[in-house]
């Protein structure tokens, strides 16, 4: 393999396929990256055995074909210190790698490209046109609410569902629920539900640009891929049966509330200053037309606030961890935002007023 | 994390040890401490003299003197047993600031990164064990481990007047040859629902696919396979945080019937309350359990989640205990009501 490229052009695909590389692994060649160089070509494939990310990009001079994996951490880094601008020489020179650009010279240990591991093949079951907003947003208003090392494995990732015109994602730690939508233009001829592990969403978010450019989606019975023109991600899936989160949405809540977003967002972020740095409690005091907010912590200082909500009706006391309610008001875009409630003990239904993609249940705290 | 040092102590028949202290005339007679036959009265504490005749807390006085006829009885003085706890917790102190109460006799103490004894927690245990022997009198167990859960255990290895250590090493050793009843929060409903998964010892859990762990214990199964594997993360803390109160009565004569156990409750229930409100613990009520114990001393516990200790609940709680007795009469009606962690209880979702 030899090749030359510029900094910036390596760089970017680089980096994109480092985020599914460990640093160190019980495998030596799982810390290594696969460069892959055939006619103009060069792709570079990054993989834990569970994701798998693989960036192409094109090289106008390439002097040599090949395949070799070298040490992923290494090279990137020494990539990136490099002076902006600059052309890097790759060559593999038998078992090493040698990376030169001017006067600079590093030569590193490689291991065979035979040996690199890929996720076994194939088939996506169902396929999907998305725009990359529409994905990074389903996955953006849903994925804070993953559990994160939970013994219910099922619940460390995300719920992914398709059904006939729908795509929907969920995610709940047990505390609070988080469910997002997208009415598809053209249907698709199936239902499926598949569980993204946390790590493979984070990824994803990572990974995905913020326009409007196409991308395709392929589902399988273990697998997810994402194929978009600069890169292709793929992730195993967790093997597990999600809740039936349409259970734990409330329906017949009695107390309807709307309040203003950046308002209620704001009283809550102040109020959480003086909240219990552990339990994060504040305490919602509902009367007509008015919410209370309130906050303590165990040196007894107090946080206290009044702002003006629509709501007619009995008064309610009930406590939040108030980062679940931060965390909510926060991936609302609307203006306005309606609570749905029924009592101190039930959970409350949180969307924004004009908007039905996204859907929230928060469970309370007993203060 | 670094690696943590903790101390279990545990006083040597508490109750007992202290009676024999006060009235060396004693000496090394079996005694115990609890009510009289007459007042159908069970012992709270007996001395190992007494424990070879097969003497247990908890056991009618009458069958513990049918066991040891010579036992010497004496009524219970809460107060000299409250002083000589704090005298205990007060030495305590003097070796870690961080000294958490489990009840009159027992403490843990956090001694990482403590400069005493060279650092050494075992000798800290050693010292703390000669404190208490010659300025109260009393002996004490210890156990040192790197967490509070194998403290515990090892400190009921030596007893009496002993002391047991689980270095960080010893611990994956240990832990798999640990009956599973062992850790502290395995009763016997649990651990036969682990045995019939085939689960004597620790190691044996990671026999059982986690799926049917989870199937059967739900979130405990997290703590339950921690446990396991040696690991508890939980900190000795300070303030102690109380999880119930409760009340019960033993009753002169047995209570034959259903009604006459009912007509009991509005006075336990008045009590218990009485005592929640001295804990300010009303709001905090998550759980009430009744308990029955039948003239057999078999006994047995229903309990219920509730949002307030209400008679209602109560009553339909002591209908299901006494049908367990079949017919059984009564000696003694326990109340317990759960508390919900102090001031912060996330609910869950119901998935």
């Amino acid at each position: 393999m030899h090749l030359s490229i510029d900094k910036e052009t390596l760089l970017k695909p680089l980096q994109m396929v480092s985020g599914a590389i460990e640093r160190r692994h019980t495998l030596p060649i799982l810390s290594n990256v696969l460069l892959d160089v055939q006619q103009d070509q060069l792709s570079l494939t990054g993989t834990d055995l569970e994701i798998e990310m693989v960036a192409s990009v094109a090289v106008s001079q390439v002097h040599q074909q090949g395949r070799i994996t070298v040490p992923a951490r290494k090279l990137l880094d020494i990539c990136r210190s490099l002076p902006d601008g600059c052309q890097i020489e790759l060559t593999q020179v038998g078992e090493h790698f040698v990376i030169s650009s001017g006067k600079a010279k590093f030569t590193l240990t490689t291991l065979p490209a035979l040996d690199y591991p890929n996720l076994e093949s194939w088939q996506g079951e169902v396929n999907l046109q998305l725009s990359r907003a529409e994905l990074k947003r389903l996955l953006e208003e849903t994925a804070f609410s993953m559990a994160n090392q939970d013994v219910r494995y099922y619940l460390n990732g995300l719920l992914f569902e398709v059904d006939q015109q729908l795509v929907r994602t969920v995610a709940t730690d047990g505390h609070r629920l988080a469910m997002s939508q997208l009415q598809l233009n053209e249907p698709v001829n199936a239902q499926q539900q598949l569980i993204i592990p946390r790590k493979g969403v984070l990824e994803m978010l990572r990974l995905l640009p913020d326009d409007d450019g196409s991308l395709s989606l392929s589902l399988g019975s273990n697998h997810i891929r994402l194929v978009d023109a600069a890169f292709s991600f793929s992730s195993k899936l967790i093997d597990g049966r999600f809740p039936d989160y349409r259970r734990v949405i409330p329906r017949n809540s009695t107390k309807q509330v709307t309040a203003h977003r950046p308002v209620l967002k704001d009283a809550c972020t102040r109020a959480s200053i003086l909240s219990n740095e552990k339990y994060r409690g504040v305490r919602f005091n509902l009367a007509p037309s008015e919410l209370q907010i309130t906050a303590n912590n165990p040196e007894h200082e107090q946080a206290e606030e009044v702002i003006e909500v629509e709501y007619q009706g009995d008064a309610l006391e009930i406590g939040f961890n108030v980062s679940y309610v931060l965390d909510v008001l926060n991936s609302l875009n609307t203006d306005l935002v309606m609570l749905h409630l029924s009592d101190s003990n039930s959970s409350v239904l949180i969307e924004g007023v004009g908007n039905a993609q996204a859907s929230y249940v928060v469970m309370p705290m007993r203060l | 994390m670094t690696q943590r040092k903790i101390i279990h102590i545990d006083l040597d028949c508490f109750f007992a040890a202290v009676e024999m202290r006060d009235n060396p005339k004693l000496g090394d007679q079996p005694i115990a401490v609890g009510g009289s036959v007459s007042s159908r009265g069970v012992i709270a504490a007996c001395n190992y003299p007494a424990r070879t005749f097969g003497v247990r807390s908890a056991m009618p006085t009458a069958q513990a003197l049918k066991l040891c006829p010579h036992l010497l009885l004496v009524p219970g003085r809460m107060q000299a047993y409250k002083e000589a706890s704090q005298q205990v917790m007060a030495i305590l102190k003097r070796y870690s600031d961080i000294v958490e109460p489990l009840s009159l006799d027992e403490a843990y103490l956090d001694v990482t990164g403590s400069a005493l004894c060279q650092g050494s927690a075992t000798r800290i245990a050693e010292a703390i064990r000669h404190t208490i022997k010659t300025e109260t009198g009393l002996t004490a167990s210890a156990g040192v481990a790197p967490n509070k859960f194998l403290a515990k255990i090892a400190s009921d290895e030596r007893k009496p007047d002993g002391l047991f250590v689980i270095c960080p090493h010893q611990v994956p050793d240990f832990v798999a040859r640990l009956p599973v009843q062992k850790i502290p929060g395995i009763g016997p409903k649990t651990a036969s629902r682990l045995q019939e998964l085939g689960v004597h010892y620790c190691q044996d859990v990671f026999k059982v696919p986690l799926a049917r762990l989870i199937r059967q214990f739900g979130a405990y199964s997290q703590t339950l396979l921690e446990r396991c594997q040696g690991l508890d993360q939980r900190p000795v803390s300070a303030e102690r945080v109380r999880k119930s109160v409760g009340v019960e009565q033993t009753y002169a004569q047995d209570k034959c019937s259903l009604q006459d156990c009912e007509a009991e409750l509005p006075a336990l229930l008045s009590t218990l309350q009485q005592r929640l409100e001295r804990h300010r613990a009303s709001s905090l009520v998550h759980k009430v359990a009744v308990k029955l114990k039948f003239h057999d001393f078999q006994q047995t516990t229903v309990e219920q989640q509730v949002q307030t200790a209400d008679l209602a609940s109560i009553r339909s709680l002591l209908v299901t205990a006494w049908q367990r007795g079949e017919g059984r009469p009564v000696r003694l009606i326990g109340l317990q009501a759960g508390l919900a962690e102090q001031d912060h209880k996330q609910l869950m979702l119901e998935l």
